[in-house]
């Protein structure tokens, strides 16, 4: 059938101005999870720098490289953010890693919104169950947790600026609850 | 009647609607201070015998004030005049009476008292039985009650959100902004949070000095200095209402409610506060003492008095007379003179009271009786000397606001200093007490306690104390414990909002009820919307004088949360309508709306259950459609919804191998396995396929339904169970748009769509790989649920929408067909499938007729449990299909198989029918259910015996496999 190609849809389209703050979908973002072999983490580290120039992430924070994020999801797992655009992220990154890590594409599984603004911790406390203060949740700090009933994941990228990823099939209701907060509080 | 001073802005004048009256407030009032101020002395009904009442308190603790708020579908019922705050056009209704507030129709019931008194329920309405429901319950609460809900849904809207804090200081009085400027100081995050809209709790009540400076403007400075520091949050209008596991308190912030317009706006949020520490200085409530005809409107509590004179510069009456059994009273009698409020009279129940060159003292004397039915008159007292007034302040000692210290049922102990109950030693974990909450009841020992407990709150999560401690002195604070006047020959009241007197409670005692909690219950006592707050410890004593014991002998009740009342919105906040839970929505949804789907919610997703065409009058009309054309054609229909996780590791197929029943170890890569998932109970739970990606790669489809707790139970096993294994679980259910392509065309369409041989021997049944749709990376599964020749495609969710469009172009030469779940529901009862209706939870995989699957060689999860004799038997339930005798029958999924000839009870049932569909294929409806020994009576005859729709059906019993039961059609 080469006269049908199939065209990537954003999920919501989101691209919100409320007062001085914005909500806007990342689809430019790709997600790649790494899993950690049993016994391979020291091979993990260091195909992570060599491929990335990534340290590997501590619980509850995330490393940076340029435009690339290592947030740390679980015990043995990592989430991989960075830019990228068609359906190969995770060929590009098993190409790095070299066999070291076990890797899942995550691109579709969630929706990524960029919450910024000067109300955004306001909104974002009728949200989230965490504590964003600076002190608990710096910059670099990251995440999983539950807003409105819907699993979440949380990166913060500077004081008012944060990623806030969840499940892309409920990407409506999740975009529908930022929106909300920001208008319950602006 | 309005007095000089106070502090509300004069400069701005509020009209607010009492029943049918405009009357005019001051910003910084309260509805029930500006209704003071207007003199307006009768504001409501009594609960049970519709007694006029007035205002009695000046806080969240009063019982008569009751009112409703706003009009139409916004109104309120039962808000405390007491704690509203006046704004602009604010309207007020009296409520509880029938006719007007003044001629009370329903105030026939207090000539009716003598009969219903303490336990009235229980003796008068025991006989006739069948009278209750339809005659005494309708006509007790029509009469009884308090306020009337619109009946409309609440306009307004709600939120919750969460906090975080060091500290979190609740109550914003003396002790309170002391703590939170000394943990400040220190360094603490700290939070304060007070039900008043102005801090300063008793301060802005009384005459004292902090610092030099008078104790509102002590207040004002204070919270001033608090709110700009960045490390605090100031909090009025916020009730911290319960103290909860773990450090967390629950709070109802009280956003809009004190504007005309809410502009949008949640009118309230109720937090949850994480706190490390909490410190309670919560102050203390007045209470009454008890004599005859004490709940008259005029009739006041000593401390509300004061704050109405000093804060909101209003007083009750211009005659007002003070009934004290301590120094309290005095304040009263003092600061109304200062004001110029003529005092008719302190009586002290005290002898050796002091004298006053102001007014006249009754020593050792009490008030026995009242007059004035809609508003004071006039007090007598033991001895008969009448003295005439127009209001009466009564003091009867201050109890500490415990409630909270007792949310995780810690007790109360008593102090007879202070004759009160304090905080126990068994306070909620991180709580501690200051101020008068802790009986501290005087303002030097309140600010101390404060201050001493932030620094020691400070020095425990590592901060050096800092700050200073206010100065002040301490007030006269002595008391006399006086409860009741035991010669008052009236009915002397001690819950005024449950209506509870004196005589119910001896009566209470004299019928053996004498425990605290069967008073209670017994008398209602505390049990309405201000649980007792002004009557609880008179109640308390009062039961003690009856039993000859102590108070602490006598007992409290247990406090609970919430300690004000919290609207059921605040707690519903934003999950309400279409916002209750969250949609998700397959990658074709769009699509599938576009293209006359009918969605049906499974679980929080929607599903397209059928795609209406034009002329099709009912479902079944598209569904029969669908499933003939998929069975003759090709079909597609969305799948995503059922569960995928990636399952990635060294010992990957060793862990699939434990999880499943049946074997897993050597599928081949390339390939796709049915599999039956057990409980380590053994019965069976879930099913699905798995397929073979690489030699340490997986991807397991799970039924929608189960995709959470089969993820979650495997994630249990790895790493709980088998931490030593290399495995690694992710969800990727929303990563992959999924289609299922059935039907004998579907190789044809796929070979349109796909880059790979898809002839029966290079993509053989059960078949799986990686490929490109329509040149974008896809994953290809040769499987069937339908039973046909079947595929199902996944693509990236985000070309979800492009995939469904481009196969249903490129199917166009096929007739293909979108399908929805009834019409997948259809094909599997068809194909005998079980699925969820099969899957009761008790369900053996004997019973499926997959017994011979659990591989007895391998230790799997469940296998073991599975082979109990019970759940091997052969004379046991087994899944069979059904089809009526009379081939225009329609069966019912529910009904029960009876034996012919048999009695139709349940020690004759012989199962039942899970599932039920019209087969477009066969001509007729066709079951399958779950029969004793089903596999051994095939051709038999058996009643579908429905005593629910009255239906008795002849149903022959047969394959489950309706069509096609040898698989030729899904391996062709």
């Amino acid at each position: 059938m080469a006269d049908i190609t199939l065209t990537a849809a954003p999920i919501l389209g989101l691209d919100l101005t409320l007062g001085a703050n914005t909500l806007r979908e990342r689809d430019d973002l790709a997600l790649v999870s790494v899993a950690t072999p049993q016994g391979g983490e020291d091979a993990l580290a260091k195909a992570l720098k060599a491929g990335f120039k990534l340290a590997m992430p501590e619980p509850t924070r995330s490393t940076q490289a340029g435009d690339t994020h290592a947030i740390r999801t679980a015990a043995d797992q990592m989430l991989l953010v960075f830019p990228h655009d068609g359906p190969d992220a995770n060929t590009m990154v098993q190409g790095k890693l070299k066999g070291a890590g076990y890797t899942t594409d995550q691109t579709d599984v969630w929706v990524v919104i960029e919450a910024s603004g000067p109300d955004t911790l306001a909104a974002l406390e009728r949200l989230c169950p965490l504590d964003l203060h600076d002190s608990a949740f710096p910059v670099g700090a990251s995440a999983r947790t539950v807003m409105e009933h819907m699993g979440a994941m949380i990166l913060r990228m500077d004081a008012d600026r944060f990623l806030l990823l969840s499940a892309s099939s409920s990407a409506g209701s999740f975009a529908h609850a930022l929106e909300t907060s920001y208008k319950n509080v602006i | 009647m309005r007095l000089s001073g106070g502090l509300i802005d004069r400069g701005q004048t509020l009209k607010f609607r009492w029943n049918d009256t405009w009357l005019k407030g001051h910003a910084g009032d309260t509805l029930a201070s500006a209704l003071v101020a207007n003199d307006v002395k009768l504001v409501g009904r009594s609960f049970k015998y519709h007694r006029p009442r007035g205002i009695f308190s000046a806080g969240a603790e009063e019982p008569n004030a009751l009112v409703q708020l706003r009009k139409g579908a916004a109104q309120e019922p039962n808000t405390r005049a007491t704690v509203a705050e006046l704004y602009e056009g604010l309207t007020a209704t009296s409520q509880n009476h029938r006719g007007s507030l003044a001629w009370d129709l329903m105030s026939a019931n207090d000539l009716l008292s003598p009969f219903l008194s303490a336990g009235f329920y229980y003796k008068t309405f025991m006989w006739p039985r069948a009278f209750w429901e339809k005659i005494y319950e309708p006509v007790i609460r029509a009469s009884a009650g308090l306020g009337s809900l619109s009946g409309k849904a609440d306009p307004d809207l709600y939120d919750h959100g969460y906090l975080h804090c060091d500290l979190l200081v609740i109550g914003a009085g003396p002790a309170g902004l002391t703590a939170a400027r000394t943990a400040a100081q220190s360094g603490l995050r700290v939070i304060i949070a007070d039900e008043d809209f102005l801090p300063g709790g008793r301060l802005n009540s009384e005459t004292y000095e902090v610092d030099g400076q008078d104790g509102p403007g002590w207040a004002a400075a204070t919270a001033s200095e608090l709110q700009g520091m960045d490390n605090v949050r100031l909090m009025t209008r916020t009730t911290v209402y319960g103290s909860f596991d773990s450090g967390v308190y629950g709070a109802l912030e009280r956003m809009t409610d004190h504007l005309a317009d809410s502009g949008s706006k949640p009118r309230q949020v109720l937090w949850r506060i994480y706190a490390k520490r909490a410190l309670l200085a919560a102050g203390a409530t007045e209470r009454s003492i008890a004599f005859g005809n004490n709940d008259r409107p005029g009739l006041m509590l000593s401390g509300a008095v004061r704050t109405y004179a000093n804060r909101f510069a209003a007083s009750p009456g211009q005659r007002v007379a003070v009934f004290t059994n301590n120094d309290d009273g005095w304040r009263t009698a003092q600061d109304l003179t200062a004001k110029g409020v003529t005092i008719a009279a302190l009586i002290d129940t005290r002898a050796d009271a002091p004298d006053s060159d102001d007014f006249r003292v009754y020593k050792g004397r009490a008030v026995a009786d009242t007059k004035g039915r809609r508003g004071l008159k006039s007090i007598t007292l033991e001895n008969g000397t009448q003295v005439e007034c127009d209001a009466l302040a009564i003091a009867g000692g201050w109890s500490p606001n415990v409630h909270l210290t007792c949310h995780h049922r810690g007790r109360p102990v008593w102090r007879e200093d202070i004759a009160a109950f304090v905080p126990g030693t068994d306070l909620p974990p991180g709580m501690s007490v200051a101020g008068a909450a802790n009986g501290a009841m005087t303002l030097a020992a309140a600010l101390k306690s404060g201050h001493e407990a932030a620094r020691t709150i400070a020095s425990d999560l590592g901060h050096a104390a800092r700050g200073t401690l206010p100065q002040a002195s301490d007030e006269q604070f002595a008391i006399t414990p006086f409860w009741h006047v035991k010669s008052s020959k009236a009915r002397a009241w001690v819950d005024l909002q449950n209506d509870v007197t004196t005589k119910d409670i001896k009566q209470s005692h004299t019928e053996g009820f004498r425990a605290v909690e069967h008073l209670k219950r017994y008398t209602t006592l505390g049990m309405a919307t201000d649980q007792g707050k002004t009557s609880n410890v008179l109640g308390l004593a009062i039961m003690a004088e009856a039993s000859g014991k102590s108070i602490p002998e006598t007992g409290t009740t247990i406090f609970r949360p919430p300690y004000t009342p919290v609207p059921i919105g605040a707690l519903a906040g934003r999950a309400r309508g279409k916002d209750f839970r969250p949609f998700r929505l397959t990658p074709s949804h769009k699509w599938a709306k576009e293209n006359g789907a009918d969605f049906v919610e499974t679980g929080m997703w929607l599903r397209a259950q059928w795609f209406k065409r034009p002329g099709e009058k009912g479902w079944r009309d598209s569904v029969d459609r669908e499933v003939e054309m998929t069975r003759s054609g090709v079909g597609i229909c969305d799948v995503t919804t059922l569960g995928k996780i990636d399952i990635q590791g060294r010992d990957a197929a060793e862990f699939l191998n434990r999880i499943y029943a049946n074997p897993f170890a050597k599928v081949p890569v390339g390939k796709v396995r049915y599999g039956l998932m057990l409980r380590e109970d053994g019965v069976c739970y879930d099913d699905g396929t798995t397929a073979r990606l690489s030699e340490n790669h997986f991807v397991m489809t799970t039924t929608t339904a189960n995709a959470v707790t089969v993820f979650r139970n495997m994630e249990f096993a790895r790493q709980c169970l088998w931490p030593d294994l290399d495995v690694h679980l992710i969800s990727t259910t929303d990563g992959w748009a999924q289609f299922a392509v059935a039907g004998p065309k579907s190789r044809a369409l796929l070979q349109k769509v796909v880059d790979i041989d898809l002839s029966n021997e290079a993509f053989p049944f059960m078949a799986c790989g990686e490929c490109k749709a329509f040149g974008t990376p896809a994953r290809l599964f040769r499987i069937s649920f339908s039973g046909e020749l079947a595929y199902e495609i996944a693509v990236p969710a985000r070309y979800g929408d492009s995939m469904i469009r481009a196969l249903m172009q490129a199917g166009e030469e096929f007739d293909a067909v979108p399908y929805g779940t009834e019409a997948l529901g259809v094909m599997r009862i068809e194909k005998g499938h079980a699925a969820g209706n099969e899957l009761t939870g008790q369900t053996t995989a004997h019973q499926l007729g997959m017994g011979k699957m659990v591989s007895l060689k391998k230790d799997a999860i469940g296998t073991v449990l599975s082979q109990r004799p019970e759940m091997i038997r052969d004379d046991d339930l087994r899944l069979v299909g059904f089809k009526p005798v009379d081939k225009g029958a329609k069966l019912d999924a529910g009904a029960h198989f009876l034996t012919k000839g048999d009695p139709e009870d349940m020690a004759h049932d012989q199962g039942w029918m899970t599932s039920v569909a019209y087969s477009p294929e066969l001509g007729h409806s066709i079951g399958l259910g779950y029969l004793k020994r089903g596999a051994d009576r095939m051709g038999e005859v058996v009643r579908a015996y429905d005593p629910v729709r009255g239906k008795d059906t002849a149903v022959e019993v047969c394959s489950a496999h309706h069509i096609d039961p040898e698989g030729e059609r899904q391996r062709g």
